[in-house]
């Protein structure tokens, strides 16, 4: 118990350092400091000032209100924990709503209240009062609950270790119509999230268009973001006084593969024949080139004129497209395989389009593409360009070169976003009416009068998520004897990421624990009668980290609130971003039918196996990375409790969904609906990243079969 | 009605027994000629099997109720009385001989579904059998053409799904001899010593290719009408390259056949490839053999905790594993360290010419490097982050050079580094710390010891080879790089440059598992541009020339003899009908938009031809139905041609 108060103590001194270091970042200072601790971090995104000078007055409320919503998600993780310590074994013997509520109370208690955590943090919250779960009231023993503690405190650590190196960074998005949206990346994020986060910033049509594209300005280059690509490691290679930009924007190229198959895999045909293509054959072609067990990259072929390293002449050379790479045929040679020259292999580089390639290099067109490594921002023999007659050729190259280069990943990518669009689409027609309404939840009403939820949460999803986990409390049975309560992990897993963060990450870690009312949201409401059908895939997820709190929620999230009666569910199920869904078919299963405490299984799982990489240790709390983070410490005013919170918390339940993708091959134990007892081992396999998932599952199994002998 | 003799000849009395004459009238049925004839025979056995056998006609009279009559048999016919199934020698595309009963009455189809059967082979309809390429002139001193497994033994069982006792089907698990020889179905064979491929039968052009599509057997018609005698060789290949639903938890067999079949196609440079491939192919081919020499009988199917105990023991164990302590914890976490006097060469920068020696140590993905160990508390004279990086070997053993070369991404460039290393040992470890950094893992990644190993082992693989002069030459022809590709590398490369070549492929595969590494094989064969290819030369009509029809699983292909493009291309999907005109051999095809096509055949009957194209409709339609039983009927009705009707 000493340790852990002392860990608390630490903890709340680095909060100061934080909320210090808050006030810095929002008024920022004139340079960048620079980075204490890894030398080549120096590299990256520098453009924090600047951004943040030009943000608007509104951005900026935006970001405090993360900030703060990060702040609160400590403090509940805080709570949390201090609940727990406080009643290490309370073993509530059945799950009886009151037994919830009384649950849910008392974390409320502890903390003071502040509104801004509410929805985000609900996940992790929620399950840690229940850290002792019901089975053990059947036999918990004195070692049992020592192991228990101790088992939470290396797993605070360990998360501690794993977060400490997640970089977060400040990212301006340029719109189409010359104005500028800020958010904050997780290192984690998919460009998917991102655009998902996008959506609902602006509001627009989410058709599968949408697209984040880096320009480089030096090279004059220009790439759209694939959607399950990591949108920080690319903009951390950018460089100091990059004028790089990112874009969001429609892109028609970007799927057009999957819209018009024919254009590519049957280029040589006559446009005619193309134009007049049918659905059903378009079909076809997808299922041959995207569906077997290899992907079909398609058969290009042609003369493209190659810039000659280092010189300004341009030649021609017949190129051929492969999945190993794009060859061309040597001087005097046949066209063979056997004989072709390998021009590049797309391993270790990236395709971008060339701007204005004309003027810049003399290109015979301005239809130019370029491979480079990611790293290379400047000029540099490594660069090869290439150029086509028209952008019709253009398109077929680039396009085939990433079917070789991402496979089935591209496939994939469309699936969800198309998906993302068709439910937006509906959202609109559906719920516009209700956005309007939820545009600035208050935290508090959330908390105090749970059936609203269904109605007009404004944050439907952690709130569903929250809810769910209050309801199902029966879950972590198992757990309690060895294993260390969930709660903890995520908690720390958050705070520790909130905290920890280079820079222009943001971090915080809050006062006093404060909003933990949503926590334990009451059991979800009466089934609402209006939308019930909507199956629970469709929930809107929300983007993850970055809310901004003057932005109304989306009408999605609208529509989402309205969801009813299998609010766990949805609420579960709609927390995976599609994107995740689509490329990860296992998670959401699990969590549609195992509700109880996915979250904090989740992280188990996830902290349990993979030794954290981080090698920095961090035994206790993290004050000084705090300082890293920032500067000179201005101390901040406590940014007004934001709504629209669900970014952090969002983030959490989001990234631990990921994690299964390797669940596919372990899959846990079987999903079975309606038992309660069952949702040990579903969330076992939600959390499931490789072993420890398994190894989760079966310790449910285990402990279940054990309570039917009893 | 008037009684005529007709004799039969038993051909199990030997050859030289005069035919039994029965008398019979035309009204008899096929049965009672045959009950008469055991009768006359006097010999109690088990005649089940046994069926008449009309020798002019080429036909089996399985029809027991139909009539002499209604057969059209007279006093001249032949007739003889024979077993309906008989061994036959089957070579299977891992080179393994196999001797199985196969049924010479039924359509080759079905006698290939029995087969598969037997061996643990789904999706039969993907395979077939053809006849092997005669063997030229050298038979005579090497006539054995390795063991033949004697399969004879194991009992078709009935329709009933295959089960699987540990992993090797019920009928295979009756001795220890038969579950050796599933094992060796099942496991790829040794990588062939480089003269075995030399010696192969290489097709070397199109035509070459389009013979070998001529020795289908017509899957409608029974072995014996295509004069199949007993104990004669057949190969069994897959035909059709579809490849429905490969679960490699199901497909033990079916998988490894596949592999090698695919392995020698590009051996033997049966379909063509890039060096880069051919290197790729070399890389896992070296892997999968290794991993398949190593790798322990199978995981036991998930160690399931059966109790609460064991559980809670074994997380217990996790637990404490070794740390009480949270900090324990976190140290044991803590990578392994490397660190070490290296030398340095930067090929660009004139200030530091040749190899300077610096302590270099390495943290997370970044390699720092010091004036001297001392001094290495301090700030490094540099820092190189390897992730996102390049990594390639330099190294030859017998001249004991161990470079890595390593290509350092920055804003400006690629930056080239050459690290030397003493011996084997330090560039093992060096080489496994780049790799992993370059893929952006520290050496705290589990994969680092084995990385060590494997690179370890491929040097060894280079040792033996270099060695080879003044080391035994068993040992050198044991596992020789050159064995990993086609003869044309042979002559291209001396194992020790081809060496390193394949070395730099193998490092983004050596830590695949076998199953991973043989899928890995499997796809990238199939995305070559020239995968599922079956050639025929054909005649168009109308044409004065020879040109090369390709059937693929969703297409047409016609191709330009001379210069082998490609000229056109019909996909089935707008195929509207295709016809055999049996009497003049000719395929006639009708596409959708008025397009017609007509062919005759050159190098193979339009049997085959008509048969590859019904075929892979049959193919495609199967996923449609998922039913998991084989519509056996559909695919005579596809490919059977006249005798289907």
């Amino acid at each position: 118990m000493d340790d852990i108060d002392a860990m608390f103590s630490d903890l709340l001194g680095e909060m100061d350092l934080l909320t210090q270091s808050l006030g810095q970042e929002t008024v920022p200072p004139a340079s960048v400091p620079g980075p204490t601790e890894e030398p080549n971090f120096s590299i990256g995104f520098t453009d924090l000032n600047e951004s943040l000078n030009e943000l608007e007055d509104n951005d900026l409320d935006a970001l405090m209100a993360d900030l703060v919503a990060d702040l609160n998600a400590t403090e509940e993780r805080l709570a949390a924990q201090i609940e727990e310590l406080q009643v290490p074994s309370p073993p509530p013997p059945h799950k009886s709503p009151t037994n919830i509520q009384h649950c849910a109370a008392s974390p409320e208690s502890l903390t003071s209240n502040n509104s801004g955590s509410n929805a985000s943090t609900p996940s992790s919250s929620t399950t840690s009062p229940f850290p002792p779960p019901p089975p053990k009231s059947s036999k918990p023993t004195m070692e049992e609950i020592e192991a228990q503690v101790k088992a939470d405190k290396i797993k605070l650590a360990l998360e501690k270790l794993k977060e400490a190196k997640v970089k977060k960074l400040v990212v301006k998005v340029l719109m189409n119509d010359g104005s500028a949206k800020t958010l904050m990346v997780d290192e984690r994020q998919t460009v998917r999230e991102v655009l998902d986060n996008m959506f609902e910033k602006t509001h627009c049509d989410c058709n599968v268009d949408w697209s984040l594209c880096e320009t480089n300005h030096e090279l004059q280059l220009q790439r759209t973001f694939e959607d399950h690509e990591n949108l920080v490691e690319p903009l951390l290679a950018w460089t100091r006084d990059s004028e790089n930009k990112v874009l969001f924007q429609e892109i028609g190229e970007k799927y057009e593969v999957f819209k018009n198959p024919q254009n590519f895999y049957l280029w040589k045909k006559d446009k005619k024949t193309l134009k007049d293509f049918k659905d059903k054959d378009k079909e076809i072609l997808i299922q041959e080139n995207f569906c077997g067990t290899s992907i079909i990259v398609p058969d290009l072929e042609g003369v493209l004129h190659l810039k000659e390293d280092g010189k300004k002449s341009w030649k021609q050379r017949l190129f051929q497209l492969r999945a190993s790479g794009i060859y061309y045929v040597s001087k005097g040679k046949t066209k063979s395989s056997r004989d072709l020259v390998c021009f590049v292999q797309f391993d270790n580089v990236n395709v971008y389009y060339g701007k204005d390639f004309k003027n810049k290099y003399k290109a015979p067109t301005d239809f130019c593409f370029v491979f480079k490594h990611p790293q290379i921002q400047k000029e540099s023999q490594y660069i090869k360009y290439l150029c086509c007659d028209d952008a019709w050729s253009m398109n077929l190259w680039v396009t085939g070169i990433r079917i070789a280069k991402y496979g089935a990943s591209l496939y994939e990518d469309y699936k969800t976003a198309e998906k993302k669009a068709a439910m937006s689409s509906k959202w609109t027609n559906r719920c516009m009416p209700s956005s309007s309404n939820t545009s600035t939840p208050s935290p508090t009403i959330k908390a105090k009068s749970p059936g609203q939820a269904n109605g007009h949460a404004p944050k439907p999803q952690p709130e569903p998520f929250s809810q769910d986990v209050g309801n199902l409390p029966p879950p972590p049975p198992p757990l309690d004897g060895v294993l260390p309560p969930p709660p903890p992990s995520l908690a720390a897993k958050l705070s520790a990421r909130n905290s920890f963060s280079k820079r222009h990450l943001l971090n915080k870690f809050p006062p006093p624990p404060s909003a933990i009312d949503n926590n334990l949201p009451p059991p979800p409401p009466p089934p609402p009668v209006d939308d019930t059908e909507e199956p629970p895939q469709f929930l809107p997820p929300p983007p993850p980290v970055a809310g901004f709190a003057s932005l109304p929620p989306p009408p999605p999230v609208a529509g989402f609130a309205s969801l009813p009666p299998p609010p766990p569910v949805a609420g579960i199920g709609s927390l995976p971003p599609p994107p995740v869904m689509s490329t990860l078919p296992p998670p959401p299963p699990p969590m549609n039918s195992l509700p109880p405490l996915p979250a904090s299984f989740r992280d188990m799982g996830q902290s349990l196996p993979p030794p954290p990489p981080a090698r920095e240790v961090f035994q206790s709390p993290p004050p000084q990375t705090v300082f890293i983070g920032s500067g000179a410490p201005p101390p901040p005013p406590p940014p007004p409790p934001p709504p629209p919170c669900a970014a952090t918390k969002v983030v959490a339940p989001r990234s631990a969904l990921y994690t299964p993708g390797s669940l596919k091959k372990t899959p846990p134990a079987p999903p079975k609906r309606s038992t309660p007892s069952l949702h040990g081992g579903g969330g076992g396999g939600g959390g499931g990243d490789g072993g420890g998932g398994d190894f989760m599952s079966e310790l449910m199994l285990a402990m279940q079969k054990k309570r039917s002998d009893h | 009605m008037a009684a005529w003799d007709l004799s039969i000849i038993l051909e199990d009395l030997g050859p030289d027994t005069p035919p039994i004459t029965l008398s019979v009238s035309s009204d008899l049925h096929v049965g009672g000629v045959i009950i008469k004839l055991v009768e006359k025979t006097q010999m109690k056995r088990d005649w089940s099997d046994y069926a008449l056998w009309w020798e002019q006609k080429q036909q089996w009279l399985l029809r027991t109720a139909w009539t002499l009559e209604k057969y059209g048999i007279h006093a001249d016919a032949r007739l003889l009385f024979i077993p309906q199934h008989k061994p036959l020698k089957l070579g299977l595309p891992s080179g393994m001989t196999l001797k199985v009963w196969a049924s010479f009455s039924s359509p080759v189809f079905q006698a290939v579904m029995t087969i598969c059967r037997i061996l643990n082979i789904r999706h039969p309809e993907e395979l077939s059998l053809l006849r092997p390429l005669e063997e030229k002139k050298k038979k005579k001193d090497k006539d054995k053409v390795g063991e033949i497994y004697d399969l004879t033994g194991v009992l078709s069982t009935s329709s009933s799904p295959v089960s699987l006792y540990n992993d090797v089907p019920a009928h295979f698990a009756d001795s220890a001899e038969m579950e050796a020889i599933y094992k060796m179905l099942s496991v790829t064979q040794t990588q062939p010593a480089p003269e075995i491929i030399t010696k192969q039968y290489r097709p070397s052009s199109v035509v070459d290719k389009a013979h070998i599509n001529g020795r289908w057997l017509d899957s409608s018609r029974c072995l014996r009408q295509q004069g199949v005698q007993e104990n004669d060789l057949l190969w069994l290949r897959f035909k059709y390259y579809s490849f429905c639903d490969i679960e490699p938890k199901y497909d033990a067999v079916r998988l490894t056949q596949l592999y090698e079949q695919a392995r020698w196609a590009i051996l033997l440079e049966d379909i063509d490839c890039t060096e880069e491939e051919m290197m790729l192919f070399g890389a896992l081919q070296y892997h999968i053999g290794k991993v398949s020499q190593s790798e322990p009988e199978r995981m036991s199917t998930n160690a399931a905790m059966e109790n609460l105990e064991s559980a809670l023991q074994s997380l217990e164990v996790k637990m404490e594993g070794g740390s009480s302590s949270a900090s324990d914890m976190l140290d044991t976490m803590m990578a392994p360290e490397l660190s070490d006097y290296l030398k340095i060469f930067r090929p660009k920068k004139l200030t530091l010419k040749g190899y300077k020696q610096y302590w270099f140590k390495f943290q997370d993905t970044s390699i720092s490097y010091f004036k001297s160990k001392e001094e290495s508390v301090g700030e490094p004279i540099q820092q190189i982050n390897l992730k996102g990086g390049e990594v390639a070997p330099d190294v030859n053993v017998a001249s004991q050079k161990f470079l890595i070369r390593l290509l350092i991404p920055s804003p400006e460039g690629m930056n080239e580094v050459y690290l030397r290393c003493e011996n084997e040992q330090q560039y093992a470890h060096w080489m496994a710390g780049c790799l992993l950094a370059s893929k952006g893992k520290s050496l705290a990644d589990s994969s680092f010891q084995s990385e060590i190993q494997s690179i370890r082992s491929f040097l060894a693989v280079q040792k033996t080879n270099s060695g080879s002069s003044s080391h035994t030459l068993a040992s050198d022809e044991s596992m020789n790089t050159h064995s990993l590709v086609s003869p044309r590398y042979h002559k291209k490369y001396k194992p020790k440059q081809l060496t390193p070549r394949i070395l730099e492929a193998y490092q983004n595969i050596s830590q695949l598992s076998m199953t991973d590494a043989m899928m890995r094989f499997l796809q990238t064969w199939q995305a070559l541009p020239d995968f599922g290819i079956s050639y025929v030369v054909v005649r168009f009509k109308g044409s004065r020339k020879d040109e090369v029809l390709g059937i693929a699983s969703n297409r047409l292909i016609r191709i330009d003899l001379g210069v082998g493009d490609v000229v056109k291309t019909w996909r089935y999907n707008n195929m509207k009908q295709w016809n055999v005109n049996w009497d003049i051999r000719q395929v006639a095809i009708e596409f959708e938009g008025n397009v017609n096509v007509a062919f005759s055949c050159v190098t193979a009957d339009c049997k085959i031809v008509h048969e590859f194209i019904g075929g892979y409709i049959f193919m495609s339609t199967r996923s449609r139905e998922k039913s998991g039983t084989l519509n056996e009927e559909l695919f005579h009705k596809l490919t059977g041609g006249h005798e289907a009707l």
